[in-house]
């Protein structure tokens, strides 16, 4: 394969890409169908901000937050069915065992884990450290800017996160698992080692625990634009939606076969972040994994980052060892 | 132990008539794309087919099985395709549900240990509110006691609960399910028209 020349690099030279907005497949349809994959991202997205700009006091809390996110999950797992990117990402039985396998540890252990030694616990260290009078200047901004400023803070610090999993060798062993999803669908985005998804997990969102109107706001330009990273649904988005805003095209790319392709669109909501330094690349692919497509089994998931660590760490000391000894 | 009481779990075993007159050879030519995927290994003798599978790829038909025997018997009544299907998923699927009630077991146990929140020895801070968010209408922020906001924060047992749940309903499902779509595509391959 040749590849496709991208700025100073060349993709898709171990396996097909698609570069380009305009070689991307549009939604066909009537105008009805046109019309709803066309809009409905955007109309999602300032209905959710409006939605935790407005709500009282009573309803404003996480728990309504978890149920928002299951409900808009089931809706987009419908829009799957109704209007799927590709055939060969359709969601089987298995597949849907696999992933909530995730979902559920994700609401669960490592819900658990992270409320003795992770997100939860920094935020508590901070909120006792400081007072929410050193944070006046803050909360005293429009609360669109404050939510604003919270999601970019949060997807700064997760798009070097994901760039240092791509480039440091211990992080990547963890994160290498997530990798192995050989589709996109709605709950891909939980499947992982569980060691990478806790790290995932440390994002700087505790931080800000103490402003829960603004928190919840951002919390929606997550549920509203990251989401679709791993979706099997084709819309046309718009033009500046895909300019600004990580989509399942980027994603599908950051999962391609292709390993140069791997190393491109970091961020997990806004895309332009990448565009800044040079990572992003518009396109999408329909093969995507690791060793050719090789679906790794739950058990394989579960010991890959410490099984490969272990070697590593024995070709690495091993050889340095029989070095001096001779 | 018998495990056949129980293994009933994680195989699937039925048989289908095959059409009048139709070889052993014939049956299994019509079956082989089936079996012609990534991680398939299998052999065939005359009456015999035996496979296995391993990382099988999520759209392979028969991504659910991890091994197999099918067996071509001759009745007087005609041919009949007998076939024992082994399934990790199947088994995985069913001890999930087991797996999160023991988790939701755990979480209460550990929760007994949690130490009640100390009082808030700081004062609630006097939220602002930014002039544009009120010409805008939105609530003023919330000023009740920290301890309210905290629920949303305590470890329960509820979602383990839910996970249990959805995995023993998947398992029906799936059972069910795989069952019928794995005779059905035999019987599309087997019968239908060349």
């Amino acid at each position: 394969m040749n590849g496709i020349r991208v700025g100073k690099r060349v993709i898709g030279t171990q396996a097909p890409v698609t570069v380009g907005w305009e070689n991307i497949p549009k939604v066909v349809g009537g105008p009805v169908k046109l019309f709803v994959f066309t809009w409905f991202q955007p109309v999602m997205l300032f209905a959710m901000i409006a939605f935790w700009y407005y709500a009282p006091n009573s309803i404003a809390k996480a728990s309504t937050a978890v149920s928002i996110g299951i409900g808009f999950k089931v809706l987009l797992l419908a829009l799957e069915w109704v209007n799927p990117r590709y055939a060969s990402w359709r969601l089987t039985w298995k597949e849907l065992v696999t992933d909530l396998f995730y979902v559920g540890l994700g609401f669960t252990l490592l819900r658990m884990v992270s409320h003795y030694i992770g997100s939860d616990v920094m935020a508590k260290a901070i909120e006792h450290h400081f007072h929410q009078d050193d944070f006046r200047w803050f909360t005293g901004l429009p609360l669109l800017v404050q939510a604003l400023l919270i999601a970019l803070i949060f997807d700064f610090g997760q798009y070097w996160m994901h760039r240092g999993m791509h480039n440091w060798y211990p992080l990547w062993l963890p994160h290498s698992v997530h990798h192995y999803i050989t589709q996109l669908n709605i709950n891909k985005g939980a499947v992982g080692n569980p060691v990478e998804l806790f790290l995932i997990g440390l994002g700087i969102g505790g931080f800000f625990d103490f402003l829960p109107r603004a928190v919840l706001i951002s919390g929606a330009f997550g549920l509203a634009i990251g989401t679709y990273q791993h979706i099997n649904v084709r819309f046309n988005s718009p033009r500046w939606w895909r300019f600004l805003f990580n989509t399942t095209e980027h994603h599908s790319l950051h999962h391609s076969q292709d390993f140069e392709s791997t190393r491109s669109n970091f961020a997990g909501t806004f895309i332009f972040i990448d565009r800044i330094f040079g990572t992003c690349i518009d396109g999408e692919a329909e093969l995507l994994g690791m060793e050719g497509g090789r679906r790794m089994s739950i058990r394989e998931q579960m010991t890959h980052p410490f099984t490969h660590g272990w070697r590593a760490l024995k070709e690495r000391f091993g050889q340095r060892m029989a070095v001096s000894a001779e | 132990m018998n495990l056949r009481f129980i293994d009933w779990i994680w195989h699937v075993r039925d048989s289908l008539a095959l059409a009048p007159g139709q070889s052993s050879d014939e049956a299994f030519d019509r079956l082989d794309p089936l079996f012609r995927q990534t991680g398939t290994r299998y052999q065939r003798t005359h009456d015999t087919l035996i496979f296995s599978k391993k990382d099988q790829a999520a759209q392979d038909k028969m991504s659910v099985f991890d091994a197999g025997l099918l067996q071509i018997d001759k009745n007087v009544g005609g041919p009949v395709l007998r076939y024992q299907l082994t399934s990790k998923a199947l088994l995985f699927c069913f001890l999930a549900s087991p797996l999160f009630l023991g988790i939701a077991q755990f979480t209460v146990f550990v929760s007994h240990f949690e130490k009640p929140t100390p009082a808030e020895e700081k004062k609630p801070a006097d939220m602002p509110m930014n002039p544009i968010d009120k010409a805008l209408g939105a609530p003023e922020p919330d000023k009740s006691k920290k301890e309210d906001k905290d629920d949303d924060k305590k470890l329960t047992p509820r979602a383990a609960y839910i996970f249990s749940g959805i995995f023993a309903i998947l398992y029906v499902v799936g059972r069910i399910l795989e069952d019928r779509l794995i005779k059905a595509r035999f019987k599309k391959c087997l019968l239908s028209a060349e």
